[in-house]
Parts: structure tokens; C-alpha cells; sequence
């Protein structure tokens, strides 16, 4: 166990540092840079815009470079932000605490949904309802998401139930508790739905694919013939001989937590990365870039590893092989 | 109920009546911030007098990155360091002329190399520290100072040589320019006064680039503008209540600013600032892009929107004029031996139909341009400056005089070949992110096309866009714009001189590429040193027609200042000055409603 856990950890660090040093390369490589605008305003003279280039080390060597945000990652800070002229860490922090709430909750809704609808679908291969929720699923599927956080604004706009976007009323330190519980919930429905619906027909396709395959197994059939009932059959027997391929999705929904909302917050002014990371490429807020594409990388590796982690424990088959080595 | 209710009301009535008698009796001397000192000299601004309180939301397009005006570069800090920070003499947006701002008056001497500042009594910055010329004096010495690195520091240099301040007395500061200085007083407006009781230190540290920034707590920054910093939420809000202690009140003597709350919501893009503005979110709405004033006009109930007339902004296509020697490719260099051809510019110029870029890019909202001084600027343009109509038949004529000549395409049309027998074929790079100019840039193809040029249209995210015009210089033409900050020429000065860094189509000359910019060279240069306005119009007047004669930059239209307001906002006049809306927001007050009065 220990060496598959050491193993998996290397793999993810060595991962997290090829990542970090190709996404310095390629930002920097990208044309342009943060004070380039600057040299559009024509009351600022050119010696001004470059010296703010030395002063921010944008003129020293690309190795040089790596090396002092190396350091300055060791120390916490994760580089500095030409555009806030602060350490990115915080930056990245308080706006990650925005996605991961908007995104755990979609994605605990979404396999909340999609576990049960996918294994009632599954127990009904080829009948009615299977086949409207394979239309429901495959509707929503060629939808693009942009399209649907546009249209859920729509209704927002014309009906007024909804707040257009934002996390909070401004009025929102002044109210109580439960009016600004209220007030969260409703800001958060619109993006949450955007993503659930987004997200939901990957899901339910993957646990009724599983799910189905399992059923038709001999084993089950065995089961079934012992009188066992239907619900305990679905939920006890064939949906953990299903994990497998589930539990590696589930891997990577965890890795998209902090990737897989960033046009919907946008779209709905979502304060978390999605807008401050759109913003950071367009100005070449180079550090702030390479700490969102880092941050990403490390939530996709976590999830893996978690992923690893529990088919280590839900799969005998992988215990043995890893033990055998 | 009300007789059980009814005797307390009596006492806090009473309570109500005494308190403040006491607290006068006993309390410090000193005035409450909301009444009027006698010791203050306040500056008293006309206008309809308006009612205290309510709170004015406004969204931005984007989170200001900074509160700190040394390092304020993008347009959401300034905006935000706008109603923040005051200046000594100020530009009144809607007359476009000088006003006394913190200082109440100004001498200049009869050499024009002294500038004499007298300030208001009894000014407090917005945490209660007096003001004073030290304050001033310190202000301009970090301004000024190299190793700030402060943007404002280009315009202090007159003559190649930096301002030199000196405090006189507690109320006077002079200031010696090398060189007399046609802007004049205009030089002040938008360099804030910066508290010294707080930025001492810090700039004695060589800290000064890390203070200010938006996570600052209330209590540490402070500024002399209507509104004092009250909260910061991440990515979502900047909420500023007002400054107590503001120097101006309204003509019946009420302290300024009206509004208790001023809320700067971030949004991402210009489309959510519609949304959160149609909604009722946002009370003001500013740059809003023509089709989008289209769609909110056609549903105004609760706010009306204004066209504020053309503004300050320009948008025009150039050539690449760049001398790279002998890394110019033979390619290159056939294709920018047309663009040094005048007339091939004339004739560009003249087959552009600006009227069908206000009208199908602007929706008729917006002017068409000959020449830098954009419509919205009042003083400065040349009245004398032709306006010539679209012309293909005064375009082909000026190419025939230039050597070219058309020959029949594959597909039957009519190819333009220069006199070598080449097509003339060139890309015009244009920002994919500013779908206004994308569509000039069609549109210029479209008319190119008719003079027998090929064009390709070349989309290029902005960054991209500056690097190939500004550093790589690869490229043939561009489509962009600028926005003038003030409508005295010395806010463009950079794009007119050969040396300056915006003349972008042969930027940064260590000496003049062409006797007519030598010409303009010292046209700028002479107009900037004289004294009066009639003389410095003069010599600009003349600059303009060199630059519609050469054509190297070929203006195409100027967009209007499209705003919007609830009807419950007064005293709401937008100008076409930046900051568009809130340039009067101590003004600004909430007109009583139910619906206001519960906010």
C-alpha cells in the first residue's frame, strides 16, 4: 500500500513541476506583455514603460525568472501580480474559495442526480424511460454551455426571480443569517443550474453504461435467482461492481472543480477564478496566469490520486497486481 | 400598543432635544465634519441642490487593481482613485475648462516660469489630517522621484528638465518650470494630492509601490475626493461612503457629497454591466457600445438613457512606416514603398466612407473624422481642415499619379498593380476583442476592394496586436483608436512628436524620418511654449493640416458617449470627458421615492 501511495505522490509532484515549467514557458512565450498597454497612452513616455519592465525582472533571462518564482513559491506567495502589484497566493485563494463553492455544490448535486437517474435508466435499457432520458441527456449534451448560463440569464432578466449574476446583494453584510443564506442561495441557482445541466449527461450516460454492463453479469443473475430484492440488488450489488470506471470519473470531476466553471462565471459574473483568470491572459498578468494553470494542476492531480486512492481500495484485482510488484 | 409605546418615543424625543445641547456644552470646540467650519474656505459649486443620503451603485467593467495613484494604470483604478483623491486645479468636465480645485487661487508670473498656488483654508484629508503645503510639496517630490517610477512623472517634465516645488507658507506653493509651458494650469488636473502623514514612511522604505492596495484597511488610506474607502469584497464590490470632511458644498451651503454610499460592482464585461443596469441593479451605466444603447433606449421606463454627443476618442488606420533596414524582407519592403507614397495614402483616405462606418458600426451614433481632434473636443479643432466626401474617382486619379495602373483579375474584377506589374495586396491587423473596429476594418476592405485592393482582414487578440505594432513591427496596416484624457493637445502629445511612443506608424525616432514631421516636430514643440491660446491654436491649427495633407494616420470616425441613468438619479449632466457619469458624482443625489428611501 505505502509504495503504491509513494509511487502515485511522485508521479503528481513530477506532474505538478513539467506543468509549472511549461505553462512559464509558454506564457512567456505568448506576445506581448502586462505594460505593452501602456505604451498606447500617449502621456506615458517610453523610458517610463521601460523601466517598469526592469523593475518587474521582465527583462532578465527566462531561467533567472523561474527561478526567483520558484522561490517566491517556496515562501507562499506563487509570484506577483504586475496588474494588483501584491503576491498572487491571496489573489488566487480568495477567488478559489469562490469557484470550490459554486463547484462542490454542482458537482455533489450533479452525482447526486446522476447516480440514481443513471441506475433507474440502466434497469431499463431500451424501454420508454430509458430512451427519454438518453433524448433528455443527449439534448443537453449538444447544447453549448455558454448557450445555456446565456439563456438561464435571459430568464433572469425577464422574470426577475434571479439576481444577473454576482455572488451577493449589496446590501448583504447588512442582513440577517438566514436572509443572507437566502441571498447566497439565489445568486448561487443560476450558475449551479448552468453546471449541473452541463455536467449531468456525461454522468448519467457513464453510471447507466456501467451500470447496465454489471446487470447482464452472471453473478447477478445468480443473485437474482437467490431472491434477493431488486433495490438491494442495484445499490449493494451491481453499483459497486460498477465503480470502476466511475470512481476514475469521479477522479475527474474533482480535477475539474476549479477548471470546469471558468466560462460559466464568466458568463454570470461569477467573482471567482473563471473572470480574474480571463482577465490575467488578456493583460499578461503573467504570474497570476501561472498560479491559476498551477492551482488547476494540482486540484486534476489530487483528484487522480484520489481516484488511485479508492479503486486501490474498491478493486482487489489492483491490490494484488500492485502487491505482486 | 400605543399608549405602551407611547411613552418611550417621549423620551428619546427628549433625549434627542438635550443630547446634542449637551454634547455642544461639553464636547470639543472643534465643528462636527458636517457643518460648516468658519475657518474653512469651501468651495461653493452651482447647481440644483439635491438631498442628502442613499447609496449610488455603478458597475465597472473589471476589478480596479489599485487605490494607490503612483501605480494606477488601468482606466477601473483610475476611475475608482477619481472620486477618491482631488486635485490642486481640476478640468471641469462639461465647460472642458481650468477651476479651482484645492487650491482656491493661481498666479502666473510674467515670464511664465512661476506658477503660484494659493490652497483653501481649513482642508482635511478624509481621515481628519489637516492638509497643507508640505503635503503638496511631498506630493510632487514623489511624483517626481525616478525611482517611483510613477506615470504622472512624464508630465512634470517641461523642457527636458522636472518641475521644482517650494513651499512658501502653509497656504502657498510655487512652482518653477524650466520652460514656459503653454498647458498651463490644465498641468495639475488628475495628480492627486497625496496624504504625507501616510506615505511618508513608507516612501522613506521604498515601500511605496505595496501600499494601497484594495485589500487596504479603511482606517490607512485616505484622500481629499468626496467619497473615503468603507469595504472591499474580492472580485465583487468597492463600497465608499462619504468623506466628511469634503471641501465643497452646494449653493445653499450643504456639505458635499449628497450620496452617503457610492458601490463600485465588478463585472466582468460590457454585457453583464447591461444586464445588471436593464435589471435595476446598477443605478448609471457609461461606454455603452451602440447597439447595446439601441436595445436599452427601446426599453426605457424607470431610466433614460443619453447620447452625450462625440467624444474625445479617435479610431483611424495607419501604415507601417518602421525603417527596419536590412531585416525589411523584399516583400516588406515592395509593400511599404506604396504606404511611403502620399498620394497611395490620399487615395486610401479617400475611398474610405466614413459616413457607412458611423453609420453601420455606430448606428449613426458617432462622426466621421479628418484628422486627430476628435468632434467632442470644442477648443481645439481646425475649423479651416477640409472634410472632403467619399471619392473613388479622386482615389484612382491620385493612383494613376503615383505610377499605378489596374489590370483584369482571374474573376473579371479590376486589380490595381503598382509599376512593377505587382497586385496591391496587404493585411490590416485589427483587435479581435473590439468588435467596433473589427467592423471598420471590413468595412475598409470592402472599400479598398472597389479601388482594386486586395485586403485581408487579420483578427489578432490585443496583446498580439501591440506586440507586431510596437515591438516586432510586423505588420502592413492597423485599425485602432485612442482616447484623448483631455482635450488640450498636450494629452496627445506623444502620438504627434517623432520621438514619442504612441506616433505609431514610425514610433520612437531618434530624429525625424521626413521634413514634414520635423515640421510638426517643431510645431508641437513651439506651441507647447506659447503663451497665449490664439498663438498655440495657431501653430496647431497648422500641425493638423500637415497631418491631413501626409496622411500617415487616415481617421475614420469618433464614437458618441453613450450613458444611461435611472430618473431617480438628479443632477445627472454626462460629459464627454472621462470619467463620463461620476465626473460631478459629489452632485449626484437620489431623488426621493418610496423606493429610495428604503434603500
Amino acid at each position: 500500500m505505502m509504495r503504491y501511495f509513494l509511487r502515485r505522490l511522485g508521479h503528481a509532484f513530477l506532474l505538478i513541476f513539467g506543468v509549472s515549467i511549461l505553462a512559464f514557458l509558454f506564457t512567456t512565450l505568448a506576445p506581448g506583455n502586462y505594460f505593452d498597454e501602456m505604451r498606447l497612452n500617449p502621456q506615458i513616455a517610453p523610458e517610463t514603460v521601460a523601466a517598469l519592465r526592469a523593475q518587474y525582472q521582465l527583462d532578465r533571462p527566462l531561467v533567472v525568472r523561474y527561478a526567483s518564482w520558484v522561490n517566491s513559491l517556496i515562501h507562499g506567495e506563487m509570484g506577483f501580480s504586475f496588474a494588483y502589484n501584491s503576491p498572487v497566493a491571496p489573489l488566487l485563494l480568495v477567488r478559489a474559495r469562490n469557484t470550490l463553492l459554486l463547484t462542490v455544490t454542482a458537482t455533489v448535486l450533479a452525482w447526486g442526480i446522476a447516480l440514481p437517474a443513471g441506475v433507474w435508466s440502466a434497469e431499463r435499457v431500451g424501454r420508454l424511460p430509458d430512451r427519454l432520458i438518453s433524448w433528455g441527456t443527449a439534448a443537453l449534451l449538444v447544447i453549448p454551455d455558454l448557450a445555456l448560463a446565456l439563456g438561464l440569464l435571459v430568464l433572469a432578466v425577464r422574470t426577475g426571480w434571479f439576481p444577473t449574476g454576482g455572488m451577493a446583494s449589496v446590501d448583504f453584510e447588512d442582513f440577517s443569517l438566514l436572509h443572507k443564506l437566502r441571498d447566497l442561495a439565489l445568486h448561487l441557482a443560476l450558475p449551479i443550474l448552468a453546471l449541473v445541466l452541463s455536467a449531468l449527461p456525461l454522468l448519467v450516460r457513464h453510471v447507466r453504461a456501467a451500470v447496465a454492463e454489471v446487470l447482464g453479469a452472471p453473478f447477478m443473475l445468480a443473485a437474482q435467482g437467490h431472491g434477493i430484492p431488486r433495490r438491494t440488488l442495484l445499490y449493494r450489488y451491481a453499483l459497486p461492481a460498477a465503480a470502476n470506471p466511475l470512481i476514475s470519473l469521479f477522479g475527474f470531476s474533482i480535477g475539474a472543480l476549479l477548471s470546469g466553471s471558468l466560462l460559466i462565471e464568466v458568463v454570470m459574473s461569477w467573482p471567482g477564478l473563471g473572470p480574474f483568470l480571463l482577465e490575467a491572459i488578456l493583460s499578461r498578468d503573467l504570474y497570476v496566469v501561472i498560479g491559476g494553470v498551477l492551482f488547476s494542476t494540482v486540484f486534476l492531480v489530487t483528484g487522480n490520486f484520489l481516484a488511485d486512492m479508492l479503486l486501490y481500495w474498491a478493486d482487489p484485482r489492483i491490490r494484488t497486481k500492485s502487491g505482486a510488484r | 400598543m400605543k399608549t405602551r409605546s407611547a411613552k418611550p418615543l417621549r423620551c428619546l424625543r427628549l433625549l434627542s432635544l438635550v443630547l446634542p445641547a449637551l454634547v455642544s456644552a461639553f464636547g470639543p470646540a472643534e465643528a462636527t465634519p458636517q457643518q460648516k467650519n468658519t475657518n474653512e474656505e469651501l468651495l461653493v459649486v452651482p447647481g440644483d441642490a439635491g438631498h442628502s443620503g442613499g447609496r449610488l451603485v455603478v458597475s465597472l467593467r473589471g476589478e480596479p487593481k489599485t487605490l494607490n495613484p503612483l501605480i494606477a494604470a488601468d482606466a477601473r483604478s483610475r476611475e475608482v482613485i477619481g472620486v477618491m483623491q482631488a486635485d490642486l486645479v481640476h478640468i471641469n468636465r462639461a465647460t472642458q475648462l481650468t477651476e479651482p480645485a484645492l487650491a482656491k487661487s493661481w498666479k502666473i508670473s510674467a515670464d511664465g516660469l512661476e506658477y503660484t498656488l494659493v490652497l483653501r483654508k481649513g482642508l482635511r484629508f478624509s481621515d481628519g489630517q489637516a492638509l497643507d503645503a508640505d503635503d503638496v510639496v511631498f506630493t510632487f517630490r514623489v511624483y517626481l522621484d525616478e525611482s517611483v517610477h510613477a506615470p504622472q512623472r512624464d508630465l512634470l517634465i517641461v523642457g527636458g528638465k522636472p518641475i521644482v516645488v517650494r513651499k512658501v507658507d502653509a497656504q502657498t506653493v510655487v512652482f518653477q518650470l524650466a520652460k514656459t509651458y503653454g498647458v498651463g494650469e490644465r498641468l495639475f488636473d488628475g495628480l492627486a494630492i497625496l496624504p504625507r502623514h501616510l506615505l511618508e514612511k513608507p516612501y522613506q522604505e521604498g515601500k511605496l509601490g505595496q501600499i494601497g492596495t484594495l485589500a487596504t484597511a479603511a482606517p490607512q488610506w485616505a484622500g481629499m475626493g468626496p467619497f473615503r474607502l468603507k469595504e472591499y469584497v474580492a472580485g465583487q464590490r468597492l463600497v465608499l461612503e462619504r468623506n466628511p470632511y469634503y471641501w465643497k458644498t452646494d449653493a445653499k451651503g450643504n456639505r458635499l457629497p449628497y450620496l452617503d454610499e457610492l458601490v463600485f460592482l465588478f463585472v466582468p464585461n460590457a454585457d453583464a454591466q447591461v444586464l445588471k443596469f436593464q435589471s435595476g441593479e446598477t443605478d448609471v451605466i457609461s461606454q455603452v457600445s451602440a447597439e447595446n444603447f439601441s436595445v436599452l433606449s427601446r426599453q426605457q421606463k424607470s431610466y433614460a438613457m443619453t447620447d452625450a454627443g462625440p467624444g474625445l476618442e479617435y479610431n483611424f488606420l495607419f501604415f507601417n512606416l518602421n525603417d527596419a533596414g536590412e531585416k525589411t524582407s523584399p516583400e516588406m519592403q515592395r509593400r511599404q514603398k506604396w504606404f511611403r507614397e502620399v498620394k497611395f495614402r490620399q487615395a486610401v483616405s479617400a475611398a474610405v466612407d466614413r459616413e457607412a462606418i458611423v453609420r453601420l458600426v455606430y448606428q449613426g451614433r458617432g462622426g466621421g473624422i479628418w484628422g486627430l481632434v476628435a468632434p467632442g473636443n470644442r477648443r481645439w479643432g481646425d475649423e479651416n481642415l477640409a472634410h472632403p466626401a467619399r471619392s473613388l474617382e479622386r482615389a484612382r486619379a491620385l493612383l494613376k499619379e503615383a505610377g499605378f495602373s489596374w489590370s483584369n483579375g482571374a474573376d473579371g474584377e479590376s486589380v490595381l498593380q503598382d509599376a512593377d506589374g505587382k497586385a496591391v495586396e496587404f493585411s490590416i491587423l485589427t483587435s479581435s476583442s473590439n468588435a467596433e473596429r473589427a467592423k471598420m476594418a471590413a468595412l475598409i476592405q470592402d472599400d479598398l476592394k472597389q479601388i482594386g485592393m486586395r485586403v485581408q482582414v487579420v483578427s489578432l487578440e490585443f496583446r498580439s496586436l501591440l506586440d507586431r505594432v510596437t515591438q516586432t513591427k510586423e505588420y502592413d496596416a492597423c485599425v485602432m483608436g485612442i482616447a484623448s484624457f483631455d482635450a488640450d493637445p498636450n494629452s496627445d502629445i506623444n502620438v504627434w512628436l517623432s520621438s514619442g511612443g504612441t506616433h505609431l506608424w514610425n514610433p520612437s525616432q531618434e530624429h525625424p524620418g521626413t521634413p514634414w514631421e520635423a515640421e510638426i516636430d517643431r510645431l508641437i514643440g513651439e506651441q507647447m511654449s506659447a503663451r497665449t491660446f490664439e498663438q498655440r491654436k495657431k501653430l496647431y491649427d497648422r500641425a493638423q493640416e500637415i497631418l491631413a495633407e501626409y496622411q500617415p494616420m487616415i481617421f475614420l470616425a469618433s464614437p458618441d458617449i453613450l450613458v444611461g441613468a435611472k430618473n431617480s438619479v438628479g443632477n445627472f449632466h454626462p460629459a464627454v470627458l472621462e470619467p463620463y457619469v461620476l465626473w460631478n458624482v459629489e452632485q449626484l443625489y437620489l431623488k426621493s421615492s418610496p423606493e429610495n428611501g428604503a434603500r
